[in-house]
């Protein structure tokens, strides 16, 4: 290789880019070869994509100065007119010296021709330049208009296409196999056949729908007859709706009853009266403004989705210009009769259409079966709401003895329910083919959506087009939805399956699971038959049946029983049945997986069945896998009633897209937003996360086969997630808007969207959403990620009543909240972090500590009593003529503890807003039951210790800590429990270098614990048994302690009384003096506990009353301001 | 803000310091809620969950507030911040006070690990400490006010600049105070407590 000479000769020039000299050297590259070369060659490919990066910089603008600095240059355009002088003085010797070698070539074929390659491209811009050397052409590195004649390029992105012109400068975009085709020809060809693909795509593009309809309106303001010769163009042209509202066709009566008769055959003949008179306008925005002449053709039923959506309003916006003229249409004369809620929209041709559909969003999906299918769930919930959900915990229940339990599932399912609702009254269409569809257009690319028996023998299937349904049965009757019929079948098909059976899962509106095992009808089979039989009676539509030992059997079964009967496959015959059974039989096996299946040979479930599970597993991953190996087996774990709950709701329009220009599209996305929050507050729900799908057309599709469909598309998609989340129509919009703009994408060529919202949260959580904001969300939200939220919201409501009780479900919580201190502020916070436990559950009576009871408020006491149903009181009262008998049971906490205590891990424990610091502070608290919990709720536990506050788990008894300490993950408890925490003594003397006239406090253990020890008072002694009970030299740790233990000395008015009062104020006064410089929170709680102890002993009432005023005026000193010492809140 | 420039302890944990008072004011004007929720974000400090002002603005009015105050506080001259919540009338309705007593003595290295553990408990604490905020009534302002122990030199220091005296009016009688959290970390002793309005001042 001879890069060396040139690259000294180059970096001489330039030594800061040595990828020119690389660049410069197309030779020495492309002669060399083998491994080396290749090698060298992506090299040089990446380096020079790199260069060419930069030529569209310095193209564009001279910046980047500051790169450039310390060259010689006095700034970056002149360095690049001198680079490219240098580039072209190289170039011209390469070529001269290569013309000179090179072969016979020699032929200047691209004289005159320049070339700048852009991008990525194949041959490489090195072979390029290389052939532009040889055959007499230029090579620029860097884009000049002035100097470059054609730009060669493989593939441009999007912004430059958009704007091509900039970007060529109106230069020719042309394929590199000009080049070499060119080369090869001997001759320099014409450019034209070359161009880019994606700019010649541009050029002969299909034709626009904007180019329709000045044309359109110019014709409708002809004479109609003159346009509609051919309807077939008329169709086109109007871009009308199928599946909405507007199907418009200017066809002449005559011509178009003719064209019915044709297709309808003869049994239509006595139905079709087509006419002005029978013409029923239900619609005021579409009969609005129009004179509605009946010229109209085609007919398009429109009916209702949802019971609430009765009723079009009149909007002046048009959400979408492509939906052609003002619509209205010729009553379907059988919809007309059999059914006054359908809707029926009129074409017209009216003369000054405004190619406006008022809310074709709306009527999109107020037409749409799929719409129909999606909300009825949502329709049905409201219906059936206590059933599906009183279930659900029997369903919980159920999943425990399921195994045991020999379950009987019945799968109903209404034989063809789309065809059959329509034509049960209709006893002259009972036999014939019939299918439904939204349009029965001649033209014939409306999709059948249902067909029954009849049709299907014919080979129809749902998703076909009409016209070659008919062109295999050429009677086949077309029949148009009717909603209205649906939805008041399908709630009489439920009312009969919840009459018979209360663990109904509903599928969809026709189909549904039963789980009879607990039914009192024995025999399912016969249950199933009463079903069935009822369902015809009542709705006159049949319906089967499949009867087996779990869901995935009951649904293959009823495949059997179709149409019209019912199967049971009992739990024996399930391997045989499965056998032949091929696999696309199964439910969640698709065309993808089978297609998949059928290469491995696999096409019955039998075969499926020899295959190992790992190896099932790793073909087509853990979850598919897995259940492929259930299903060829038979299996099905699904329980019948486990209704999940919807993870997004959104709205999407695929069908009739077009937008002349953004305003359009914007209307468009008005109406979309419009819809989807109106989905939203249907369902109750608010969202956080906005996802806009996009499909654009691409380049190369060609108007969509379908009618109005999207054809070949791709998908796009952005999403958007807001802080709040919301229904609200405003900020929908605000939001779509904002993500519309990230596509950067022609409206012209969106040929659907869809708004889909997620993340949802229960409107009526809002409280709970609040209370996600504090510091719960992270403590629990860190370690317990299965909050359930509807737990939660069960529990709020007891959470009223508790109210201020502070029910304390998880341990996790102690080592977090229990600061002494925030009592009160805590008791709120664990009222919520609880509601993660299974619901509140009462403590049995005699589970209640009496004690706390009694000094309880009243108000509050009188609440408890109420949720006991007025036990309480009794109990209070029998509580108390035991204490007088026996004064001695010392084991149990006592005193001011919870009223009941954790005994079980599952139960929930409450415990009131005085007392919560017990469960730490006593040694009597039993540990084992504890354990027990702490393991069962060991995903509460913080996962380090740094979430842990230091101060509370320093109160905590030695015990206790250590409990919690090895609970937490055990990498976490190596690494970060520092030993301060487990001999909080030591960590404290920092407290003591404080101490100067404060002797009191002086020394470890402090003076005054000996100087009370050898105390004759009983309470002195006390608190110096408490100094070493609690560890800690905290005048707050102490009085904590002393305020769980029960002994608490008689008030008696002695000499040593008095002393011992003055004994303790002195000790407090010094205390207070020691920390209110710099920890008035200590100082802080220490009132508080003590004002707390004044209820159980006068002795504190003394010792407090002669602090107050002391510690009044130093806080007054020291923060010129009072201390709160009332309760916070009464 | 470069922290080698401040490697003195004090500077040090001012640093520390003036990180933490703008989380931690911003957590408190997220508590009473003066804005909706949606104008916060949630961010990660100290491995715990605050919040962050989403309005740059908000943002940037309590950033360059603590950090004007951070030459003060590393000389010590900083005795006390407060949070200020009033009305129309500018007589306040509750202040959140930060005591701040940095140690100008200390020679040591900050253990900023310990420091930030001990900060840490202040977030914590906060949010549980609503129960013993007032609500606050509609149409509320706050600000940031610093209390200095003398007044500094405004022509010497440029961040003095940008601090204006404050025209709130001040209560007529003795405050109030409820502790929310104390520390001592050596240098930097920090206390957090509720002033309110004691019952005896007189309703304007």
């Amino acid at each position: 290789m001879s890069f060396d000479s040139t690259r000294s000769g180059n970096s001489v020039s330039n030594s800061k880019r040595s990828f020119n000299s690389i660049s410069s050297n197309p030779y020495n590259k492309t002669s060399s070869s083998g491994a080396k070369s290749t090698n060298t060659d992506k090299k040089k490919k990446k380096t020079n994509q790199k260069t060419l990066g930069m030529a569209w910089g310095a193209n564009s603008r001279s910046s980047s100065r500051s790169a450039f600095r310390n060259s010689p240059f006095s700034d970056f355009g002149s360095y690049m007119v001198l680079k490219n002088k240098k580039l072209h003085e190289q170039f011209d010797a390469e070529a001269s010296s290569s013309s000179q070698s090179g072969s016979a070539s020699g032929k200047s074929i691209f004289h005159g021709v320049s070339i700048f390659v852009d991008g990525y491209t194949v041959p490489s811009s090195q072979e390029l330049r290389g052939y532009m050397l040889k055959y007499g052409g230029r090579f620029e590195n860097y884009f000049s208009r002035h100097r470059v004649t054609h730009i060669i390029c493989s593939n441009l992105p999007d912004s430059k296409i958009k704007n091509l012109r900039s970007f060529s400068g109106g230069l020719p975009v042309v394929k590199p196999t000009w080049v070499q085709d060119s080369v090869a020809a001997n001759k320099l060809l014409s450019w034209i056949p070359y161009q880019l693909d994606q700019l010649a795509s541009e050029i002969h593009n299909q034709p626009k729908l904007s180019a329709f309809f000045p044309l359109k309106n110019i014709r409708d303001s002809d004479d109609v007859a003159l346009n509609l010769g051919n309807q077939e163009i008329s169709e086109t042209e109007n871009s009308s709706l199928e599946y909405g509202t507007l199907m418009v066709a200017n066809c002449p009566e005559q011509c178009d009853s003719t064209e019915q008769v044709d297709q309808c055959g003869p049994e239509f003949d006595g139905l079709l009266h087509v006419g002005p008179t029978e013409m029923i306008l239900e619609e005021p925005a579409c009969s609005v403004g129009s004179h509605c002449e009946p010229k109209g053709a085609e007919l398009c039923d429109i009916s209702m989705l949802d019971g609430m959506d009765t009723g079009f309003e009149p909007k002046s916006i048009s959400s979408f210009q492509a939906s052609a003229s003002v619509c209205s249409c010729i009553p379907d004369d059988h919809n007309s009769k059999e059914s006054s809620s359908s809707r029926i929209s009129l074409a017209s041709n009216q003369p000054h259409s405004t190619l406006v559909d008022p809310d074709f969003v709306e009527n999109y999906f107020k037409s749409s079966r799929l719409h129909f299918i999606g909300t009825w769930r949502n329709r049905y919930r409201k219906r059936f709401p206590t059933s599906s959900d009183g279930f659900r915990e029997k369903s919980s229940c159920l999943n425990a003895s399921a195994v045991v339990h020999k379950t009987a599932i019945i799968h109903v399912d209404m034989d063809c329910f789309f065809v059959a609702v329509v034509i049960k009254n209709r006893p002259e269409l009972q036999d014939k083919p019939v299918a439904v569809c939204h349009s029965d257009s001649p033209r014939g690319t409306a999709e059948i959506s249902s067909a029954n028996y009849p049709a299907r023998d014919y080979g129809i299937k749902a998703g076909m087009f009409v016209k070659d349904a008919k062109a295999r049965c050429p009677h086949l009757v077309i029949v148009h939805y009717d909603f209205g019929a649906y939805e008041k079948v399908a709630d009489q098909f439920y009312d009969i399956l919840h009459k018979h059976c209360n663990k109904v899962q509903a599928v969809s509106c026709d189909e549904a699971f039963l789980d009879v095992t607990d039914s009192s009808v024995e025999d399912p089979q016969l249950l199933a038959s009463v079903i069935r039989k009822e369902i015809l009676d009542t709705t006159g539509c049949t319906a089967s049946a499949g009867i087996a030992g779990n869901m995935l059997m009951a649904r293959l079964a009823t495949k059997t029983a179709k149409p019209d009967g019912q199967c049971y496959i009992p739990p024996e015959k399930v391997d045989d049945y499965l056998r032949a059974l091929p696999v696309r039989a199964l439910p969640g096996i698709g065309h993808v997986l089978a297609e998949k299946l059928k290469k491995g040979q696999i096409e019955t479930c039998g075969k499926l069945r020899i295959i190992s599970k790992e190896s099932l597993q790793k073909d087509f991953g853990v979850k598919t896998g897995d259940m492929l190996w259930n299903y060829s087996r038979g299996i099905d774990n699904r329980h019948v009633g486990v209704i999940k709950e919807s993870k997004s709701i959104g709205a999407e329009v695929n069908w009739g897209v077009r937008f002349k220009n953004t305003n359009d599209a914007q209307r468009f996305l008005t109406n979309l937003c419009k819809e989807v929050s109106l989905r939203l507050q249907g369902c109750g729900v608010l969202g956080r996360s906005f996802t806009l799908k996009i499909k654009k057309r691409r380049s190369d599709a060609g108007e969509p086969i379908k009618y109005m469909g999207h054809g070949d598309c791709e998908n796009l998609s952005h999403s958007i997630t807001i802080p709040m989340a919301t229904d609200e129509l405003d900020v929908i919009q605000r939001t779509t808007t904002q993500l519309f703009g990230y596509f950067q994408i022609d409206v012209k060529d969106i040929r659907g969207m869809g708004l889909q919202v997620s993340k949802l949260e229960n409107t009526n959580n809002g409280k709970l959403v609040h209370q996600r904001n504090s510091i719960l969300s992270w403590l629990v939200s860190t370690s317990t990620k299965d909050t359930d939220q509807e737990k939660v919201t069960s529990l709020t409501k007891n959470n009223d009543i508790v109210g201020k009780l502070n029910v304390e479900g998880d341990r996790g919580q102690l080592c977090s909240n229990h600061a002494g201190p925030s009592v009160r502020s805590d008791a709120s916070l664990s009222a919520g972090v609880s509601g993660i436990r299974q619901g509140v559950i009462l403590p049995p009576l005699h589970d209640l500590d009496v004690g706390v009871i009694v000094s309880l408020p009243p108000d509050v006491v009188a609440e408890i009593n109420d949720m006991y149903g007025g036990e309480l009181t009794s109990f209070i009262s029998k509580y108390k003529s035991d204490m007088n008998m026996s004064t001695t049971s010392v084991d149990s906490f006592e005193g001011v503890t919870s009223e009941e205590k954790e005994c079980r891990p599952s139960h929930l424990v409450q415990s009131n807003k005085f007392s919560f610091d017990i469960k730490c502070g006593d040694e009597g608290t039993p540990i084992r039951p504890f354990s027990a919990s702490v393991s069962e709720n060991i995903a509460v536990m913080p996962s380090s210790l740094s979430q842990v506050d230091r101060s509370v788990l320093q109160q905590l008894p030695q015990e206790l800590r250590e409990d919690i300490l090895e609970f937490l993950p055990a990498h976490r408890r190596l690494e970060s429990v520092p030993d301060a925490l487990l001999n909080p003594t030591e960590n404290q003397t920092g407290c003591t270098q404080f101490v100067s006239a404060n002797e009191l406090w002086i020394g470890n253990p402090p003076l005054w614990v000996d100087k009370f020890k050898v105390s004759c008072c009983g309470m002195l002694n006390i608190f110096s048994e408490m100094y070493y009970r609690s560890g800690h030299c905290h005048l707050s740790s102490i009085l904590q302690r002393l305020f769980s233990e029960k002994r608490v000395p008689l008030d008696v008015g002695t000499d040593e009384w008095d002393d011992a009062v003055s004994c303790l104020c002195e000790l407090v006064k010094q205390y207070l003096e020691l920390k209110i410089q710099t920890d008035i929170e200590e100082v802080y709680v220490c009132i508080r506990l003590l004002r707390r102890l004044t209820k159980r002993s006068k002795f504190f009432g003394l010792v407090c009353d002669n602090i107050l005023p002391h510690l009044q005026a130093s806080v007054g000193e020291n923060y010129g301001g009072t201390l709160n010492v009332s309760s916070v809140k009464d | 803000m470069d922290r080698k420039d401040n490697q003195t302890p004090q500077g040090e944990s001012a640093q520390i310091l003036v990180e933490f008072l703008e989380v931690a004011i911003t957590s408190i004007v997220f508590l009473k809620g003066v804005y909706p929720n949606g104008a916060f974000e949630r961010r990660r400090y100290m491995n715990l969950v605050v919040h962050k002002a989403r309005h740059p603005e908000l943002n940037e009015y309590i950033r360059s507030a603590v950090n004007g105050l951070l030459p003060f506080i590393q000389k010590g001259l900083v005795e006390r911040v407060a949070v200020i919540f009033f009305k129309d009338d500018k007589v306040p309705i509750e202040r959140f006070v930060f005591k701040l007593n940095v140690n100008q003595s200390h020679g040591s290295k900050v253990e900023q690990a310990d420091l930030e553990f001990s900060l840490r408990s202040f977030l914590i604490k906060l949010p549980v400490s609503e129960p013993m905020t007032k609500v606050l009534p509609r149409n509320c302002r706050w600000e940031i006010t610093a209390y200095f122990r003398s007044l500094p030199q405004t022509s010497t220091i440029k961040d003095a600049e940008m601090w204006i005296p404050t025209d709130t009016r001040q209560w007529q009688q003795l405050p109030v105070i409820t502790p929310i959290k104390s520390m001592n970390s050596e240098p930097l002793g920090l206390q957090l407590y509720l002033e309110h309005p004691s019952l005896s001042e007189p309703k304007p």
